[in-house]
């Protein structure tokens, strides 16, 4: 079953995202980002999004086909997130997917977007296999997963107030340095001291839970305090010093988790994983303490279709198949 | 009428949320108002938490909705920061579709004009020395609803 022809669609956030898998090939995986509409108004705006998803989704199916080299017919089967994500977001990949695979009398499967993030890291690296221990951080969610088999899921922990990319979106909003915060962030960084301002590392009573709330209030604070004595600090050493806050707490308790589990693999997922700093950070620590990462490419690490594609291939491995009456589930949960 | 309350702590908040919470009967709508990290949040914890909600609340700025439904009363709690426009607010039906439980709207006063009269307005305002001084107003029929119960 290794070779079954997926296409996986991704649509609950802000990218209309298509890709062709061949198994765990990945023939074509087609993003077409909507940051430039949303830069102009600082964060995710949902009916925004759902219209330019409605527009994107055919262009872009067509797109990933035609770079696979495949026809429609020659699909296995079709795969769209299902939740969690944005509603009308979610509807239009998932109706989409439902209508084209009726249309082709193929299976559909209606995928968890976080297990999509779970699957991302198979799709280039040999060495991930449960058991395992990943990060999954992006604007909405922030969780620490253990893994113990492919499809055997226990969230250790998450975040009990801001996301870690909400966090990094809203402070560099505050800051004026645009969206989506995490790049912004990472590029404004660039020659700053992360040393510079102690910013709190916020650690919840439970272990491996998260929390950026009281991050987001001190840093306003400070800058607020700083500004009326007339001694703001440079912006790069806000944007270093915010960004090295974040990546601390997302390192420590990742590594945390895995020396709980006793897991030799430690992967990672979402958009905040796009942040360069983050990514060495994980790698050192890796390296430190003798583990396996699996950190997937950028392209990967944010929403994109293959992952969609790749956890499909598990699921309909494992027998499942949606119904033409599911629907979308904005409030799905892994596990 | 108005209450006013100083709160130095993040307990204290979550405490009154769940003062705030006793008060409220299927229907209601609360708008919270505050900069960024004032606190809002946290008051809404409160509040799920005396609504018997078994989740941790956590923010709902990414998705704009979240809705526990395993509560006393049903709370749909809202934010609309990231909205464009009112009417984007007024496509989620979020006051028709609420009218069994609780709604909670976080920067609430971007769409007051959208909204009901009868209402529970809270301001958070962060004061200098990180305490918050935080306001609360009934309006409409919310004016002859006693707030005292808050103080206790």
């Amino acid at each position: 079953m290794g070779d079954r022809l997926i296409l996986g669609i991704e649509t609950s956030c802000d990218e209309t995202a298509v890709a062709v898998l061949r198994g765990r090939e990945v023939l074509s995986s087609e993003i077409s980002s909507q940051v430039d509409m949303h830069a102009r108004f600082g964060g995710v705006v949902p009916e925004v999004a759902a219209r330019a998803h409605i527009e994107a989704i055919r262009p872009m199916a067509h797109l990933a086909l035609r770079k696979a080299g495949i026809h429609s017919d020659e699909l296995d089967a079709v795969a769209a997130t299902q939740g969690p994500g944005l509603v009308g977001s979610l509807m239009v990949g998932f109706s989409f997917g439902k209508a084209l695979a009726w249309g082709l009398q193929r299976p559909f499967i209606g995928i968890d977007h976080m297990e999509g993030h779970l699957f991302a890291p198979r799709l280039e690296n040999p060495n991930y296999r449960p058991p395992a221990v990943i990060l999954l951080a992006s604007g909405g969610h922030s969780q620490i997963v253990h893994m113990r088999d492919w499809g055997d899921y226990v969230i250790m922990g998450g975040t009990i107030d801001d996301a870690a990319g909400e966090a990094f979106d809203k402070l560099a909003r505050f800051m004026g340095l645009g969206y989506p915060g995490g790049p912004a962030i990472d590029k404004t960084s660039d020659g700053g001291d992360g040393a510079a301002i102690r910013f709190p590392r916020a650690l919840p009573d439970r272990p491996f839970d998260f929390s950026f709330s009281g991050l987001k209030t001190s840093v306003v604070n400070h800058l607020v305090k700083a500004k009326e004595a007339g001694n703001l600090p440079p912006i790069e050493d806000v944007a270093a010093s915010v960004q090295e806050a974040i990546v601390d707490v997302l390192v420590a308790k990742t590594f945390n988790a895995a020396k709980e589990t006793g897991v030799k693999v430690v992967a990672a997922g979402g958009g905040v994983l796009a942040n360069r700093r983050l990514r060495d950070a994980l790698e050192q620590r890796a390296s430190e303490e003798g583990l396996e990462l699996c950190l997937p490419s950028a392209a990967l690490c944010t929403d994109n279709g293959a992952m969609i594609g790749a956890a499909a291939d598990f699921r309909l491995d494992a027998g499942d198949r949606a119904t033409w009456f599911d629907d979308v589930d904005p409030g799905l949960r892994l596990g | 009428m108005n209450a006013l309350f100083v709160i130095e702590t993040p307990d204290e908040m979550e405490a009154l949320g769940r003062r705030v919470a006793a008060l409220l009967k299927p229907g209601d709508i609360v708008l919270l108002n505050g900069s960024l990290g004032a606190g809002k949040t946290l008051l809404v914890s409160g509040i799920a938490q005396a609504l018997g909600v078994g989740d941790q609340v956590t923010s709902p700025t990414f998705l704009v909705v979240r809705k526990y439904s395993d509560g006393i009363l049903p709370l749909t709690h809202a934010d609309v920061y990231r909205l464009g426009s009112t009417a984007e607010f007024t496509d989620l039906e979020l006051v028709a579709e609420s009218t069994d439980g609780v709604l909670v709207i976080e920067w609430g006063d971007a769409v007051r004009s959208t909204l009901p009269e009868d209402a529970l307005v809270i301001h958070i305002d962060a004061d200098s020395d990180g305490k918050r001084s935080v306001t609360v107003r009934g309006e409409g029929e919310w004016q002859s609803r006693p707030l005292s119960e808050l103080n206790s």
